[in-house]
């Protein structure tokens, strides 16, 4: 399928779906002004990416600087249907960069990450 | 007398230590100018990283709380938004200053005096939360999903508390006995 590249904006994360090489990622700041419409097209491809796999593996990346918590509601749709890809038999790793200067996005990741029953979270520090 | 006058209330303002005021209708754009230029602001002031995305985190959340529950709107209240005609315009007010050396964002907007009872109760629970609790919550929120009655409000205030470097502070006041209004300041 098509690969998504959306760049960012002042109020929007920038989005690199890789699907050639497993490899996604949405990275900056995250307030849409319409959360429903910036995340559903990304929740679909989701979906149609993921639809009927029991292998192979997939990465995802969350680089964000920020986000409202109407975003998080989005977020954590995009860590559901990852984790239950895993549970399909996927390998799939969701890393979580933070920066270390703001404790706030640490502590989002570990709560998103609890969450994760099948994917391997990885927590990393952005500056490194 | 008029420049009197315009410079007697941004006076009054700066006495009380408000940087940012604005009063009235708020739109998406607005939240994203005035956005741009709080962040500025903190960047010059230097102040450190996670205070600057402290204060713009409860600014975002404040504003779409304003623009998502006033009930000063237009069309009025009493003619309610249907998906034909949404509500176009909400009326509140927001500023952003400091108190020694904290930040403080206040916000108002009227509710519903119906309302009240509920966003009390609501409001009460967040500020007696520590912060394991808000976490929890938070999360708690973000799995039951929004309710029908408050499209989601709760996770807000609770981003909000969370931001907070002390207890998120509330205050309603009758209007007209139909309508309150309803005061939030939250310190950085």
């Amino acid at each position: 399928m098509e690969n998504i590249e959306i760049p960012a904006t002042t109020r929007t994360p920038a989005v690199a779906f890789d699907f050639h090489n497993n490899h996604l990622k949405i990275s900056g700041e995250s307030y849409p002004e319409d959360v429903t419409s910036f995340y559903s097209s990304l929740l679909e491809a989701l979906d149609r990416y993921l639809d009927g796999r029991t292998s192979g593996t997939c990465r995802f990346d969350f680089e964000l600087i920020y986000f409202n918590s109407s975003s998080a509601k989005a977020i954590m749709m995009l860590m559901e249907k990852l984790d239950e890809a895993a549970g399909a038999g996927m390998k799939v790793d969701v890393h979580w960069f933070y920066d270390p200067q703001d404790e706030t996005m640490h502590e989002l990741g570990e709560e998103f990450g609890e969450d994760l029953q099948h994917a391997a979270f990885h927590l990393e520090n952005l500056s490194r | 007398m008029l420049a009197n006058e315009l410079y007697g209330l941004r006076k009054d303002l700066r006495e009380r230590g408000i940087v940012f005021a604005y009063s009235g209708y708020v739109t998406e754009n607005v939240l994203s100018g005035v956005g741009d230029a709080l962040k500025k602001k903190l960047a010059i002031e230097d102040a450190d990283t996670k205070t600057i995305r402290s204060v713009f985190a409860v600014f975002v959340e404040q504003m779409q709380n304003i623009i998502r529950y006033s009930v000063e709107q237009i069309p009025p209240f009493d003619m309610p938004p249907t998906a034909d005609h949404p509500a176009e315009l909400r009326y509140g007010i927001l500023t952003i200053g400091q108190e020694g050396a904290d930040y403080v964002v206040h916000a108002g907007n009227l509710v519903m005096t119906s309302d009240v009872p509920r966003m009390r109760e609501r409001l009460s629970a967040i500020q007696a939360m520590n912060r394991e609790q808000l976490k929890s919550a938070y999360k708690e929120q973000l799995r039951s999903g929004p309710d029908e009655h408050s499209k989601g409000a709760g996770i807000g205030f609770i981003e909000i508390a969370r931001r907070a470097s002390s207890p998120i502070e509330f205050d309603f006041m009758d209007i007209d006995g139909k309508l309150a209004f309803f005061a939030l300041k939250a310190k950085i």
